[in-house]
């Protein structure tokens, strides 16, 4: 049966429906977890179109897998894991895809990524963010996107990346002093 | 919040003693926040649908295809059963000699036929 509205929906109840092609539930779905997803896109490839398509290929990735999701895990953390899984893909054929043309590798797109925004003291600090995101090592910046932007603990963390805790505990460790040298110099 | 408490703040969130929830909260506050831009739902939906499109093309074509194999395979298969039954009954065995007309014929004379002389 489909319904006109899933406002009240449990997520069980949204993936059943989508299963059974009510486009309604899975734009609900779209809707409650498109925030999710735009903080790791974005805060993993900086705010930019392209990071929107990104967005959009996560949904529909998660579409095409949702015969597979088994309820194991949260619905959040699920789509969370493609969304990384797809930046982190992104990142690597950009980086191929740039390497082929400059020896500077993909920090150069910053400029062109970074528009748009509305106050000057806003600006400011969404740049600070941006820029310090953008110049660290990807495999830094998805611990730190990770804790900065979503707020997740170490053991949420490790969990989403499918890592072991000790690894992301070293890898903040040393993020934190790349951010730090990245930070001095801004 | 000015530039030196943003970056103090970034950096705390790359400690693991920090709160970062707290961390994510302030920086939300202070206006830097992701999100898609307006009608996102409904580009993720209108995707959906020319994929989906996609995906049914490639299934019926594909489904074509099994058809089509199916029906050469069985005509096929069905010819080569006519065939062998019908060498049986002529020839009256299936010898490799049967199979190329050559079992009623002597050894000089198939040397005959190859040379011509």
């Amino acid at each position: 049966m489909i319904k006109e509205s899933y406002n009240a929906a449990d997520e069980n109840e949204l993936v059943k429906a989508s299963l059974n092609g009510d486009k309604n539930a899975f734009g609900e779905i779209v809707v409650r977890y498109q925030k999710m997803v735009a903080r790791t896109v974005k805060g993993m490839l900086g705010d930019s179109v392209f990071a929107e398509d990104i967005g959009q290929e996560v949904f529909i990735n998660l579409y095409n897998s949702l015969p597979e999701f088994r309820g194991e895990a949260k619905l959040s953390t699920y789509i969370q894991r493609i969304a990384v899984n797809m930046t982190l893909n992104e990142i690597n054929r950009r980086k191929r895809f740039f390497s082929l043309f400059s020896q500077k590798g993909n920090n150069e797109m910053y400029e062109f990524e970074v528009a748009d925004r509305d106050t000057e003291n806003r600006r400011e600090a969404s740049e600070i963010v941006n820029i310090a995101l953008m110049k660290m090592d990807p495999k830094f910046r998805i611990i730190v996107t990770m804790r900065m932007l979503h707020g997740y603990s170490t053991k949420e963390t490790a969990e989403i990346l499918e890592l072991p805790l000790g690894t992301v505990l070293s890898r903040l460790s040393r993020a934190q002093k790349q951010l730090k040298d990245i930070l001095e110099k801004l | 919040m000015n530039p030196s408490e943003i970056k103090k703040l970034l950096l705390s969130s790359a400690s693991s003693d920090t709160d970062t929830r707290d961390v994510a909260r302030r920086l939300e506050e202070e206006g830097i926040s992701f999100d898609f831009s307006n009608g996102f739902r409904d580009k993720v939906l209108n995707n959906l649908v020319s994929s989906g499109l996609v995906i049914k093309h490639e299934m019926e074509f594909v489904k074509n295809m099994n058809f089509a194999f199916y029906r050469i395979a069985l005509t096929g298969v069905a010819a080569i059963v006519v065939l062998l039954i019908s060498i049986f009954l002529m020839e009256g065995s299936l010898s490799l000699n049967s199979f190329l007309g050559l079992s009623d014929s002597y050894n000089e004379s198939i040397v005959c036929l190859i040379t011509g002389n």
